[in-house]
């Protein structure tokens, strides 16, 4: 039986600059000053703020090239079109975590909420003190977050995009007295397509493949999209390129491709960088490339009102519920489409009909959760695969993040809400919130998913300790940059997408400041 | 991504949709496998692979299940498919819980992908989409065709350097 696809997304008008598979029928040799391995949040501003000054660069990603206009509401579509694996990534682990990672130009920047928040004072703090980082401490880095929130244009929703299902949000966190602020998006009058997650149909969301790239081919570089990189090319401690193949329709390998450079960066993301680091033979002096593993575990509420939500009508995350912060827990509204709602419920047969006929009375509340252990990606035959162990506490972090969400739901008004943990019925009021306290939760019960993968070529001043220097340069390499959230050495707590393109601004300054090809 | 269905994957797979689909899906048992399918042809191939060699196992098993009467999943009446799918979703190790719910997740996804599906739950998104689209359009042009130019600017504090590479 052969599935027929139903039209999601388009490919044609390719922007000048973009070298896709189909223009590449013969083996492709190039030359450039820098090669940077991936189009997101890092690849993206800083191949930008290097070809404005006038540096030969070349952009290479494994992904599509997808338009605005090739954005639609067909999510499923878009999953298998714009996320790696069609989304069936995971960290095996005691529970194991489902994440996302974006494949496309632009990359998980085309994939996420868009929202934009500097690294809190803390963790900056925090970085210059245990990594000894220079140059990182909040004052340092304000030049950096503002040019960045100028580029990507961050700022507030305007009124009329805010859904019903944000509002409730803020109403429950209003009538527990909770700190709830409005979100920061890299957005110009986005109208609340809530799309964000498939690709934004509107052109509002000011992903990487609106701002960055176009600005990048603007001033001169090139990219290769549908092409990856198989190996970093090494001389001795030095890296003088890539070498990959255009990646084919089927998947398949096609043409190779090869990029001479005087300097390499790696900006594929913390599962992707470190085992292209590895399979490269890149071995750092600290042994903890791949190490330090962090991802914000994320779960999930579902809460029916009696009034209709509609939760796809309005912004993505128009609030952020701040309460908790401290404590390293972040609420909002984030509604998913049905088919993905249903997919990661556990209800299933009539049960799942069932609480499917309230979807349009249903608001999904999600909470992040800043986590305390680390886990590991190793690279397996090349491939990487994540291992990661939710830790005790953050384990119970997660119980009472959901209990205190519950709470907030019923004070904006549920009738029930379901929980992330299986086995545990439906909250039918405030008293059964709780009650999850008073049972074990094993964390085997617990359906945790992430899309930020921090920490995995950490940076810091000591060699012995970390992969990087405190600009991104691998220790002990010469040639070779780090450019992603692998470079956090810490969790941070709040959505990554600024802090990667901060950190992007400020080592693209170090690089022209320190230019001697 | 151009995975199809073997006959048997097809077979077993319909007969899981009773199985975690609500009855009204039923009706669509042939579309709901046939988007199994493209969902399975997104994935790496190793991934599909040891999911069709489960879903095989999951079939064959059966045959050894006492209540089932040496019969194969997908040959199993509905109340029966429903009690080996619970003997696999509680099963003896992981591999049998991450099967069966993987496989079920899968379908699920496949129910509510189903156009009748989401009308009968009011869910129209691309009729919002195309709404907000063009209000924003109307309302806003001035400042998105500001934003689009303030891209593509050049920074009068970064001068460029010429350019020192060739390209090829």
């Amino acid at each position: 039986m052969v599935a027929v696809p139903r039209p999601a997304v388009r490919t044609d008008h390719v922007p000048a600059g973009v070298t896709t598979r189909d223009d590449l029928t013969a083996p492709l040799t190039l030359a450039a000053d820098v090669v940077i391995v991936g189009s997101g949040a890092g690849g993206a501003t800083l191949a930008a703020e290097l070809a404005e000054c006038g540096l030969d660069v070349v952009i290479v990603e494994e992904g599509r090239y997808f338009a605005t206009r090739d954005f639609t509401a067909d999510a499923s579509a878009a999953v298998r079109a714009l996320y790696r694996d069609g989304g069936a990534t995971m960290a095996l682990g005691d529970p194991p975590v489902l994440f996302q990672e974006g494949r496309a130009v632009g990359g998980s920047t085309v994939i996420n909420g868009g929202m934009s928040w500097r690294t809190p004072e803390r963790i900056l703090d925090r970085w210059a003190r245990e990594a000894a980082i220079d140059g990182i401490r909040p004052a340092d880095m304000e030049p950096y977050f503002a040019r960045v929130e100028r580029r990507i244009h961050v700022a507030g929703q305007d009124p009329e995009s805010i859904g019903t299902d944000n509002a409730l949000l803020k109403r429950g966190a209003d009538a527990m007295g909770w700190k709830v602020i409005p979100n920061l998006r890299n957005q110009v009058h986005c109208p609340g397509s809530n799309n964000c997650a498939f690709g934004c149909p509107t052109g509002a969301k000011q992903s990487a493949l609106v701002s960055y790239i176009p600005r990048a081919l603007h001033f001169g570089a090139r990219l290769l999209s549908d092409v990856k990189i198989d190996r970093i090319v090494m001389a001795g401690k030095r890296a003088t390129g890539v070498v990959g193949h255009a990646v084919g329709a089927d998947g398949e390998p096609g043409v190779a491709v090869t990029v001479h450079a005087a300097l390499v960066v790696a900006a594929c993301g913390a599962i992707q960088t470190p085992a292209l680091l590895a399979r490269s033979g890149v071995r750092s002096p600290s042994g903890r490339l791949g190490h330090n593993l962090s991802l914000h575990p994320n779960v999930k509420l579902t809460a029916v009102f009696d009034e209709p939500v509609r939760g796809w009508e309005g912004v993505h995350q128009a609030y952020q519920v701040r309460e908790f912060e401290a404590e390293g827990l972040l609420f909002a509204a984030v509604n998913i489409p049905p088919s993905i709602l249903a997919m990661t419920s556990h209800p299933r047969g009539a049960a799942l009909g069932r609480m499917m006929r309230d979807y349009d009375k249903t608001v999904v509340a999600g909470m992040l959760c800043e986590d305390t252990a680390t886990g590991r990606v190793r690279s397996i035959g090349g491939r990487p695969q994540a291992f990661y162990q939710l830790a005790d506490f953050d384990a119970a972090k997660l119980v009472r993040g959901v209990a205190l969400l519950s709470e907030l739901l019923f004070a904006a008004g549920a009738r029930r809400v379901a929980t992330p943990f299986a086995g545990v019925p439906e909250l039918a009021g405030p008293d059964d919130t709780r009650a999850l306290y008073a049972r074990p939760i094993p964390k085997r019960a617990m359906e945790v998913v992430t899309v930020h993968m921090m920490g995995t070529a950490a940076m810091g001043a000591d060699r012995a300790r970390y992969v990087t220097d405190g600009h991104g340069r691998v220790h002990d390499a010469d040639g070779l940059m780090v450019c992603d959230a692998s470079l956090f050495p810490t969790p941070i707590g709040v959505n990554p997408m600024e802090t990667i393109m901060a950190l992007a601004t400020r080592a693209a300054a170090h690089v022209l400041d320190t230019w001697a090809p | 991504m151009t995975y199809a269905h073997a006959p048997l994957t097809a077979r077993l797979l319909g007969s899981l949709v009773p199985v975690m689909c609500p009855p009204e899906a039923w009706p669509l048992a042939d579309a709901i496998v046939a988007h199994v399918g493209l969902t399975m042809g997104a994935l790496p191939t190793p991934f599909r692979r040891a999911l069709v060699t489960g879903l095989y196992g999951y079939d064959a098993l059966a045959l050894a299940w006492a209540p089932g009467r040496l019969r194969r999943a997908h040959q199993l009446p509905p109340d029966l498919a429903e009690r080996y799918y619970l003997s696999w979703e509680h099963g003896p190790t992981p591999a049998h819980q991450q099967l069966a719910k993987g496989v079920g997740q899968l379908i699920k996804l496949g129910c509510y992908e189903q156009p009748a599906m989401q009308a009968a739950l009011g869910y129209t998104p691309a009729a919002w989409i195309e709404r907000v689209t063009r209000r924003r359009l109307e309302v806003y042009r001035d400042d998105i065709e500001r934003q689009q130019a303030a891209i593509l600017a050049p920074d009068p504090l970064r001068p460029p350097r010429p350019r020192r590479a060739e390209g090829a």
